[in-house]
């Protein structure tokens, strides 16, 4: 167990792209400290945004805010894979639903998910939940769309199968089209994360709900170069190890899982 | 007339009824009471608010502030993102030296750039461009890149054995090869363009429908907030379509994988 774990791993780490490739990271950040060292309105010296990042740790309760930001987004898509399959097996059962509700649904998707947060002040006003809904509403439609179409293009001769050992409905559901519908649900919340990360900083931007949005914009506000930096650089790594670990997750999954044909 | 019936055959009755009941519906519990939210405006004053935006020339004003915004910032992404893309394709070196940089650096939220951008550029289209433009480049980069770099080393062969110039080979061989990637990195880059820019004008420059949606919450007339909701995406359904109509008519071959992109 523990040793083909550890195969797992290493086949992973070998599709990494080479670390050589942070080069042009490094000499730009280099070259930026060495050609400024010193603070600056626009371009602050790589070292003043540690200093930066330190001073807000003490004084705006930096971990605070990046704890709510961060649950906020889980919890937010967390809903979102739940309704989103729900919602996507129930409609993707019927062909007739389906025909129904496309063209509703397919607006519902263009409709770009920032514009949820004023309407979802209007409706709910400034709390917590409304911050949720919002999340939940903009990580929504990927997942679901691409539910209810793979639940659409599963192999009629494996319903049919299912039928002749006389499956009961909750194990139709739990053995054949659940599974069947595995890799497309992945796709679904690969598009869905950036949309919930982008919604999540937005309405904490527009709102002042705590979170890292509404301190990324109270430092923008106050011209404190050195800490918009320093958030940049702690949204940035927070994009990136969401994305390398559901990257994992979705390798795990489909390894175990193999779509089929 | 057997266009005719060939449209009207094609066209999605049932979805089309849904929509008409849902908007029925929603009115009809409205003014009977039976629903009550405060600030949820009724289908027809919704459409009465469109009305009232066309009129005084705001809808347009604004709408064309943002399309300006996405178009002249998916454009750019486009241009830099097959360039880069198109070099980082042939020289596996430099591949390897930039790959991870790019790893790194494409997760990125976009909106995280939005306060950067405020405290480079203030409130202006800059401004909007930076947001749009930065994380708007990595599909069409990584696509064009994953494209070319997946040429058959033949092909470069056969090119060498015609005497292709550097030029030609560019013409002939990888821009062929690189299409399809470069359009679907495209149709992903349109789709993240309008975000961004709605995210931008939202946050930062006060012009656009973005803000206008913001102003109207602010000001609150929720039949505005929603007329401006559905002329967002309007927009987003109209550009669409126009990039994958243009894919189909140009370039046939690729038009269902860009279609499937999305």
């Amino acid at each position: 167990m523990m040793q083909r774990l550890f195969i797992r791993l290493r086949t992973v780490v070998a599709a990494l792209p080479r670390a050589r490739g942070l080069l042009p990271l490094i000499v730009l950040l280099t070259a930026w400290q060495l050609l400024q060292s010193g603070p600056s309105p626009y371009f602050p010296a790589p070292s003043q945004w540690w200093t930066a990042a330190v001073a807000l740790v003490d004084r705006q309760h930096l971990a605070a805010a990046f704890g709510a930001t961060v649950l906020t987004f889980l919890e937010g898509l967390g809903l979102a894979i739940a309704i989103g399959t729900a919602l996507g097996v129930l409609i993707g059962m019927s062909d007739r639903a389906a025909r129904a509700l496309q063209p509703l649904l397919e607006f519902m998707r263009a409709i770009p998910p920032p514009v949820t947060v004023p309407v979802a002040a209007l409706l709910i006003g400034y709390n917590g939940s409304m911050k949720l809904t919002v999340v939940v509403l903009s990580a929504l439609w990927p997942i679901l769309l691409n539910a209810s179409s793979a639940v659409r293009q599963i192999d009629p001769v494996l319903l049919d199968v299912a039928r002749s050992f006389r499956l009961s409905a909750a194990e139709r559901l739990t053995r054949v089209i659940l599974p069947a519908i595995v890799p497309a649900l992945l796709i679904g919340i690969r598009v869905a994360i950036p949309l919930a990360i982008v919604v999540t900083l937005l309405v904490e931007m527009l709102t002042s709900l705590p979170g890292i949005g509404a301190i990324m914009i109270m430092s923008q506000r106050n011209f404190q170069s050195g800490e918009v930096y320093a958030l940049l650089v702690l949204v940035g790594l927070f994009g990136f190890v969401v994305n390398d670990l559901f990257a994992l997750i979705e390798g795990v999954i489909l390894r175990s899982r193999p779509p089929r044909g | 007339m057997p266009e005719i019936g060939r449209f009207l055959a094609r066209v999605n009755w049932p979805g089309f009824a849904t929509i008409v009941v849902g908007f029925l519906l929603w009115e009809l519990l409205l003014r009977a009471g039976l629903a009550q939210y405060q600030n949820l405006p009724p289908p027809s004053a919704i459409a009465d608010g469109l009305v009232e935006i066309t009129r005084n020339g705001e809808l347009v004003a604004d709408a064309l502030h943002t399309l300006r915004v996405v178009l002249i910032g998916w454009a750019t992404a486009v241009v830099i993102g097959v360039a880069a893309g198109l070099i980082l394709g042939v020289s596996a070196t430099l591949r390897d030296y930039s790959l991870a940089s790019i790893e790194v650096l494409r997760p990125m939220p976009g909106i995280a750039f939005a306060p950067v951008a405020l405290l480079l550029f203030g409130f202006s289209l800059q401004m909007e461009l930076m947001v749009v433009i930065l994380p708007a480049l990595w599909p069409v980069l990584v696509n064009t890149m994953g494209a070319v770099a997946g040429v058959h080393a033949r092909l470069f062969d056969v090119g060498r054995t015609f005497r292709l110039s550097g030029a030609a080979t560019l013409r002939k061989i990888m821009l062929p090869a690189a299409l399809p990637g470069v359009l679907v990195g495209a149709r992903l880059s349109m789709t993240l363009a309008l975000v961004l820019a709605v995210v931008a004008e939202m946050v930062g420059n006060p012009a656009g429908l973005g803000y206008a949606v913001v102003r109207e919450q602010q000001a609150m007339r929720p039949d505005l907030v929603f007329a401006y909701v559905v002329a967002i995406g309007a927009m987003g359904v109209a550009l669409n379509a126009a990039l994958t109509g243009a894919v189909a008519r140009l370039f046939p071959a690729a038009a269902g994988r860009v279609r499937e992109a999305a």
